[in-house]
């Protein structure tokens, strides 16, 4: 009997874990299935660091908000907490989808227009609004894992051209890169699975 | 360890010869030495956990080169088909009576469900949230053990939630926050230590509740909490001194209590001095602090712990050699600083050696008297 016990929990322990694995998998690829496309412009986190061991670190143009943009700062409001924002994008005449508005910590009160969406990101530290006029916001999308020896190629070119990202949302607003542009060329488009 | 083994079957043989004990009394100690001997650590574990620790690496390393090589799908499979045959291959082995191998099998296993969560963060491009990451691979490595009742598997969680509070409280300066559910998560691991029997676990526990309050300490600059850590510690050591059953009864940590006790007053006594830095009197109060509580542990619990001893040496001459840097150090030229320290260090030195003398003239005619 107690032989049975160890190998049924060791079963079990091991569905358990591959179930959860998978769950987690089947969540993320749901996302890239379903969610909204939209084209974001990478601007360049820190030109002489952006490869990082196997991966390229990116940063939007939407990483840095302007305090003014964010529709439901407290007039008057010295300190924002760290948190959840939500930044609302519009697809402009060139395809790619530029930031219109932002609210703190929920989503904004009136519903996304046409080719409009609400991506969810955070905003890291708390901070004081004395001297500050933008906030830094964190999407979750801020790597680029590359294949080994890619890497320094791509870095290269991404100082002297404007590189873009597919990205996909979720109904909840959270983002997951889907492609990696180049321009108009697509360098890398991630499968489901 | 194995040494001590046939040093007591030695003294065992010797009282026998001198009439000290029966034959029966020397049977009964040597079947209780050799059953003690097998619960201890044995080569076997220490090489097999060895290995296991290198498969483990050398599986993280395939994930964190990328290997693009095989389609990703197949790299999943393969970790998953990793995770199953050697949770339940490791069962096999366990039932057959090889703990050892068994316990490096498990232990692979969960180095690949850690490797499993990096490989899909990898996938999907996730960026920002290693700590989750470290804090879900622990959960799961916290269920493997539970659910297999193993000790080793048990440490690896343990070390996991200490690496996971290293991330939260120390990696990112900026804005850090020192994690408050690490007591629970601390807590649910105590309490899975001893179904698991695990004491490594628990030793493990206590030294990180105690870089647990250092971080919450330097996080928010207040003397209070460095002084509760020493307090809370000193009580502690008071209860394992005067109360060492009942103690080692709800531990069950092999009687170190009193030398974690020490650790966590010392780690609060030179947060409080670093706090007090720039005020002498008030520094020199502290520092006096510090040396009587070593000396109030070397006496009371010295003698039977060679470990809270050395505990207590390396306290005190750190303890000296801070004091002195902050206070004489800054007067004195380059000659007269040489100078001092030699005087200072063969203080400490005097000291120890007064110590360790009377430790063993004390011990020694309880030997005697036996």
């Amino acid at each position: 009997m107690k032989k049975h016990r160890l190998l049924i929990s060791a079963i079990l322990l091991a569905l358990l874990q591959i179930g959860f694995l998978s769950f987690i998998i089947a969540g993320r690829a749901a996302v890239l299935r379903d969610g909204q496309e939209v084209l974001l412009k990478v601007e360049p986190v820190d030109p002489r660091d952006l490869l990082r061991g196997d991966y390229v670190r990116l940063g939007y143009d939407i990483s840095n908000i302007p305090v003014s943009m964010i529709g439901n700062v407290p007039s008057g409001a010295q300190w924002i907490e760290a948190g959840p924002v939500f930044v609302r994008v519009k697809k402009d005449g060139d395809g790619i989808w530029k930031m219109v508005s932002a609210s703190l910590y929920e989503p904004p009160s009136t519903p996304p227009g046409d080719d409009e969406i609400d991506i969810r990101g955070m905003v890291d530290d708390g901070r004081g609004l004395g001297r500050i006029d933008t906030l830094n916001v964190e999407y979750g999308i801020e790597r680029f894992y590359l294949p080994e020896g890619e890497g320094l190629a791509i870095e290269r070119d991404m100082r002297v051209r404007s590189f873009n990202i597919v990205a996909a949302i979720a109904g909840d607003g959270s983002a997951q890169i889907k492609a990696l542009m180049d321009g108009d060329t697509m360098l890398f488009r991630e499968p489901l699975y | 360890m194995a040494s001590y083994g046939s040093r007591v079957r030695q003294d065992i043989l010797r009282w026998t010869e001198l009439g000290l004990i029966d034959k029966a009394a020397a049977d009964a100690l040597r079947r209780d030495v050799e059953a003690n001997e097998q619960k201890s650590l044995s080569f076997g574990l220490v090489l097999a956990i060895m290995a296991a620790l290198l498969f483990g690496a050398a599986i993280l390393l395939v994930i964190a080169a990328n290997w693009e090589a095989f389609p990703r799908l197949l790299r999943v499979g393969v970790l998953f088909a990793i995770i199953l045959a050697t949770y339940v291959g490791g069962a096999l082995l366990k039932l057959r009576g090889n703990s050892a191998t068994a316990e490096g099998v498990w232990l692979i296993g969960a180095a690949a469900f850690g490797g499993s969560i990096a490989l899909i963060g990898q996938m999907y491009h996730l960026s920002g949230d290693e700590t989750d990451a470290v804090l879900t691979w622990c959960a799961g490595t916290a269920l493997a053990a539970a659910a297999l009742r193993s000790g080793p598997l048990t440490v690896a969680a343990v070390g996991l939630a200490a690496c996971w509070l290293f991330l939260e409280g120390v990696a990112l300066w900026s804005e850090t926050r020192v994690p408050q559910s690490f007591i629970l998560v601390a807590a649910g691991l105590w309490l899975l230590s001893y179904w698991t029997a695990s004491r490594a676990s628990r030793n493990l526990l206590l030294l990180s509740l105690i870089f647990y309050a250092t971080l919450l300490a330097v996080h928010h600059d207040m003397l209070i909490i460095p002084a509760i850590l020493a307090l809370v510690s000193a009580a502690l050591f008071a209860i394992a001194v005067y109360a060492p059953d009942a103690v080692e009864r709800i531990a069950r940590i092999d009687g170190n209590m009193p030398v974690h006790a020490l650790i966590g007053f010392l780690t609060g006594m030179t947060i409080i001095q670093f706090d007090l830095i720039d005020g002498t009197a008030p520094l020199v109060a502290a520092a006096l602090v510090g040396f009587a509580g070593i000396a109030a542990a070397v006496v009371l619990g010295g003698r039977e712990s060679r470990g809270l001893r050395w505990i207590a040496y390396l306290g005190f001459s750190c303890q000296m050699a801070f004091v002195y840097v902050v206070t004489v150090g800054t007067m004195l030229g380059t000659a007269g600083l040489f100078l001092a320290s030699g005087l200072a260090l063969g203080l400490v030195a005097l000291v120890i050696i007064r110590v360790e003398r009377r430790m063993n003239d004390a011990a020694l005619p309880q030997g005697g008297a036996a």
